[in-house]
């Protein structure tokens, strides 16, 4: 056994329970009783802060601090009303002269044979899917690299 | 899952919790109540903090709102580089020096002791196993809070928040500006002083 005493920051290292220090000092402080004694001390010290009861304000910080905030702000952001003048900007362009051609719209497809329609309806089908699909596989593709499946 | 994984490691280093970045971000949209709830996730590390330096009750009330107030004007600055609540603990710290300047307040304690402090041997202390026992028996957590207040500001809110917070020299350090090595040093002689105090304080009152 090392004869020399910890100095006291290796006694409070040891206390702390870290497990970088010198083994050395480990083994001379496992069989010296002085030295564990003041490594108790210390670990009392430790044990004793940790279990005091910790302080607090005596009033109500939020209440105190919100009270000196501007207000919650429920309504409309500035963004939200662009969004919102664009979403129905859009809807007109293409509502209004649907609305107001719609008679010419509909003559326009009565000449047309029902083959050429239904024709329609299944390529666009069709084509739908193919993306969805293509879009599904992209996106599993995707997770996979970030390894989040 | 490694990426993951890697993911999870930076976050943690750098302190960037989503749920503070969350929050933060409903601050910032105008939502107040948001601010409400980190000012209940972090008030009791405000406490530990501003309960060392502020002795006034009065006083405490004004810093306290002075430091929410301060957070809430800076946290668009706020970058994530450290924990939201290691953030405002910095705050609390800095407000607490700028009001002890400003009141010309005398801080708990005497810096200078430790100067007199140097790392000892522990030869011939063997006497101390008997003393441990007794201290429990004199109500140890009583004269353990009576000696930390006499030990001086910084090293009672190095201290609680090491032992207390379980926060790291790291966090320690972005709270009070210091360099890890000075806070690591600091917290030795803490301890030490605080140890010293309280075995001379027992020995007297046995006397």
């Amino acid at each position: 056994m090392n004869n020399i005493h910890p100095r006291e920051r290796e006694l409070q290292q040891y206390a702390l329970g870290k497990s970088d220090a010198n083994p050395e000092v480990i083994a001379h402080i496992e069989s010296c009783p002085g030295c564990q004694a003041e490594v108790s001390i210390y670990q009392m010290l430790f044990t004793e802060i940790k279990e005091q009861s910790p302080v607090s304000f005596d009033f109500d910080v939020q209440e105190l601090v919100l009270s000196r905030l501007p207000k919650t702000n429920t309504g409309l952001t500035t963004d939200d009303i662009i969004a919102g003048f664009l979403v129905i900007f859009t809807c007109s362009c293409i509502g209004i002269p649907v609305y107001i051609f719609r008679k010419i719209i509909l003559n326009s497809f009565i000449d047309i044979p029902p083959f050429f329609i239904y024709s329609i309806i299944i390529g666009t089908t069709g084509i739908l899917i193919t993306k969805i699909l293509s879009l599904y596989k992209k996106f599993l593709k995707q997770m996979h690299l970030l390894n989040i499946n | 899952m490694q990426l993951a994984g890697l993911i999870t490691g930076v976050n943690h280093t750098i302190g960037n919790n989503p749920a503070d970045k969350h929050l933060v971000d409903r601050v910032l949209r105008g939502d107040t109540r948001a601010f409400g709830i980190i000012i209940k996730n972090t008030e009791n590390l405000v406490a530990q903090i501003v309960f060392k330096f502020i002795p006034v009750a009065e006083d405490r009330k004004d810093l306290a709102q002075d430091i929410y107030m301060k957070a809430f004007h800076s946290l668009g600055g706020f970058k994530f580089q450290s924990k939201l609540s290691t953030w405002i603990a910095r705050i609390a710290y800095n407000s607490c020096l700028s009001w002890i300047e400003k009141k010309k307040l005398v801080l708990p304690g005497n810096l200078h002791e430790d100067e007199e402090i140097f790392e000892t041997t522990s030869a011939g202390i063997y006497h101390h196993s008997s003393v441990e026992n007794n201290l429990f028996q004199k109500e140890l957590s009583v004269i353990l809070r009576k000696e930390m207040e006499g030990l001086p500001a910084i090293y009672q809110t190095l201290i609680t928040l090491f032992h207390h917070e379980s926060m790291t020299y790291e966090e320690l350090s972005q709270i009070t500006g210091l360099p890890e090595g000075t806070v690591k040093s600091s917290l030795f002689r803490a301890r030490k002083m605080l140890k010293e105090n309280l075995l001379s304080k027992y020995q007297k009152e046995t006397l």
